[in-house]
């Protein structure tokens, strides 16, 4: 992809994010980007499908390094210069890099005598930041981060966070399978929300497109969502990846789900969350994918993430992940066995 | 079925049961003839849809008496239903040393049967789980998304890449044959099952499946299964698929795992301290 192109994915952004959110305030970066590039857009026409609607199908890739949440370091930025892009790619990669992790000092990402589950084979993650070249995925609030959280919220985070805490250092709740997150039960693909948020690995879908449905389909627990066109009624049951419904404005999807039935795998969501995603063609092999979280059980206010995506020439594989979940019996096994060590390290004591 | 005795009624019964099936094979077919399923907007015979089969063949694909469960405690509930099976002839020609193990898969089904776990259910079994499942129809892929565990396959109507390894859903190339989508499924592995009586297949499995139209609620579903490791010859299932004619008929979850974690995990439990 050329630079000219991103520039003109990142203009879209801005423009269709604000769109979507009359009120918020447009962040401070010259959208004329899009203006300068209206000879590429002429080259391009959007494809459709034999009944007529955009044609949005493919195996698209959204894989990116770009954080959600703007680092707090960068205050007001909204946009890096192209040096600054290179250096935080330079410096991402390496903070993320598993082998570059000393797991006796510790890190950023893994505390003093941390454990570092996976080595960097195993990680399939972006590596560039996105063409806009913004700080964040999130452009509303336009500071680029989460709003703040309800005290619903805060708790469930301050859990969340402990939780990480005794994780990273070995301390793994596990006392059943319900103290693992929904991913290692292999009920939610971790990047495969919904909404989807780039992750380590699988950071890809299929979107197939039939007269009444579309289908969303993430490589990452073979997670398939289809989404009726025809403007039924939601469902009054709850679902782990909820209840959607889409139609099309303009040449954009638009795809609306409620009734989860508790979190996502998007850090911190409730069972509350009204989730509405909104799907772009903006050129022969990118897509504007843009999503609004509105949960008032955990923040004060809607947020919306943008996110540019590729297409992608490799097909999706099978992630047959609960058939292959030995880690669970793993997990669970090495928990009691660090009880039954401890109580016998406990009774030598008293001895 | 009636309860016939020894080795005359035996025989009978099977006699009766193949000419049961050769006279619905042959009506199926003749229906087809007669019937010219809509068009996608690109030409092709329509199949989008939710679709189930509507037969007893995920309890046992050979015809079968109904008989208890095996959970006492779901006493009527956990019974098996009986069902005239949907196998072509009746018999499945396993190898001697196959038909040893599918007694065996049999008498240790409760637990070694992949569906207990919520796994997923491979191919054909998928087709006619208890459970509906969508075709989603474009001109270059056939996504068919199953009820069961959220299971799915990508059918490539058009440049397939190649398989890269075996997996449970196989790897699944179509081709139009009249109004029939034909499948060829290869690159399946050994873990699955096509029933919960213990009828199975190597990783040597080759699955060509039929979806015919018959009307605008049904199709004619067949599967051809090749394993010479396991079986002496090729053989047939079939059966029609009902179109769910429900206006509001939607997929819903049954993302099982977490129905089978007590099985799978319970012994791994923290226990409350003595």
């Amino acid at each position: 992809m050329s630079h000219r192109f991103l520039t003109t994915m990142g203009g879209l952004a801005v423009v269709t994010a604000a769109a979507l959110l009359p009120t918020a305030p447009v962040a401070g970066q010259p959208e004329s980007s899009a203006a300068k590039t209206t000879g590429a857009a002429q080259t391009w026409t959007l494809p459709r499908t034999a009944d007529g609607q955009p044609d949005l199908q493919g195996v698209w890739d959204f894989r990116t390094i770009t954080p959600l949440e703007r680092p707090k370091a960068l205050g007001t930025k909204a946009f890096f210069t192209e040096e600054e892009a290179a250096n935080f790619e330079k410096q991402e990669n390496r903070r993320q890099n598993r082998d570059l992790i000393d797991s006796e000092h510790g890190s950023e990402l893994y505390p003093h005598g941390g454990v570092v589950p996976y080595n960097e084979a195993w990680y399939d993650r972006g590596t560039k930041i996105v063409g806009s070249k913004r700080t964040s995925l999130i452009v509303d609030p336009p500071d680029g981060r989460l709003p703040a959280l309800t005290p619903e919220g805060q708790k469930a985070a301050d859990l969340r966070a402990a939780w990480q805490r005794n994780n990273q250092t070995g301390h793994t709740e596990a006392d059943s399978w319900e103290d693992r997150p929904l991913q290692e039960r292999c009920i939610l693909g971790l990047n495969s929300g919904p909404p989807m948020t780039p992750g380590p690995y699988n950071n890809d879908f299929q979107l197939f497109q039939a007269p009444d449905y579309v289908v969303i389909l993430n490589e990452m627990v073979h997670d398939a969502r289809i989404v009726p066109m025809d403007g039924r009624p939601h469902l009054s049951i709850r679902q782990w990846k909820g209840d959607s419904r889409g139609h099309w404005d303009g040449n954009t999807l638009v795809v609306d789900t409620t009734n989860f039935k508790r979190e996502t795998s998007l850090a911190g969501s409730s069972a509350n969350t009204h989730l509405i995603e909104r799907f772009t063609r903006t050129g022969a092999n990118t897509l504007l994918y843009e999503f609004t979280v509105e949960d008032p059980t955990v923040w004060t206010r809607p947020w919306t993430a943008v996110i540019p995506i590729s297409k992608s020439e490799d097909p999706l594989y099978e992630f047959a992940c609960h058939e292959g979940n030995y880690a669970m019996a793993g997990i669970l096994a090495g928990a009691r066995a660090r009880e039954k060590a401890e109580e016998e390290a406990a009774k030598k004591e008293s001895k | 079925m009636r309860i016939l005795s020894r080795a005359a009624g035996l025989v009978r019964a099977a006699a009766a049961s193949i000419t049961a099936l050769h006279l619905c094979v042959m009506a199926t077919a003749s229906q087809a003839e007669a019937y010219k399923a809509p068009r996608t907007a690109d030409g092709k015979p329509d199949l989008n849809g939710i679709w189930q089969a509507l037969n007893t063949a995920n309890w046992d694909i050979q015809e079968h008496a109904a008989r208890p469960g095996q959970v006492v405690a779901l006493g009527a509930v956990g019974a098996v239903p009986a069902g005239l099976g949907v196998v072509e002839g009746n018999e499945i020609p396993y190898l001697p040393a196959a038909a040893a193990k599918k007694t065996e898969n049999f008498e240790n089904r409760l637990t070694a049967d992949p569906e207990i776990k919520c796994y997923l259910p491979g191919v054909p079994r998928a087709a006619y789980m208890p459970y509906p499942f969508q075709i989603v129809q474009t001109p270059n892929y056939i996504l068919m998304a199953y009820e069961y565990a959220g299971a799915t396959r990508t059918i490539y109507m058009d440049k397939a890449p190649p398989s890269p390894a075996d997996s449970w859903m196989g790897h699944s190339v179509g081709h139009w044959d009249g109004d029939t989508l034909v499948v060829d499924v290869t690159s399946l592995n050994d873990q699955t099952w096509f029933d919960r009586a213990g009828n199975f297949h190597s990783d040597a499995l080759h699955v060509v499946e039929r979806y015919t139209p018959l009307s605008p609620g049904a199709l004619a579903y067949e599967a051809t299964i090749e394993d010479p490791k396991v079986f002496s010859r090729p053989w047939k299932m079939s059966m029609p698929i009902y179109r769910h004619l429900e206006k509001n008929a939607q997929l819903l979850e049954f993302k099982c795992v977490e129905f089978a974690e007590e099985l799978m995990y319970g012994h791994l439990r923290k226990q409350p301290s003595k």
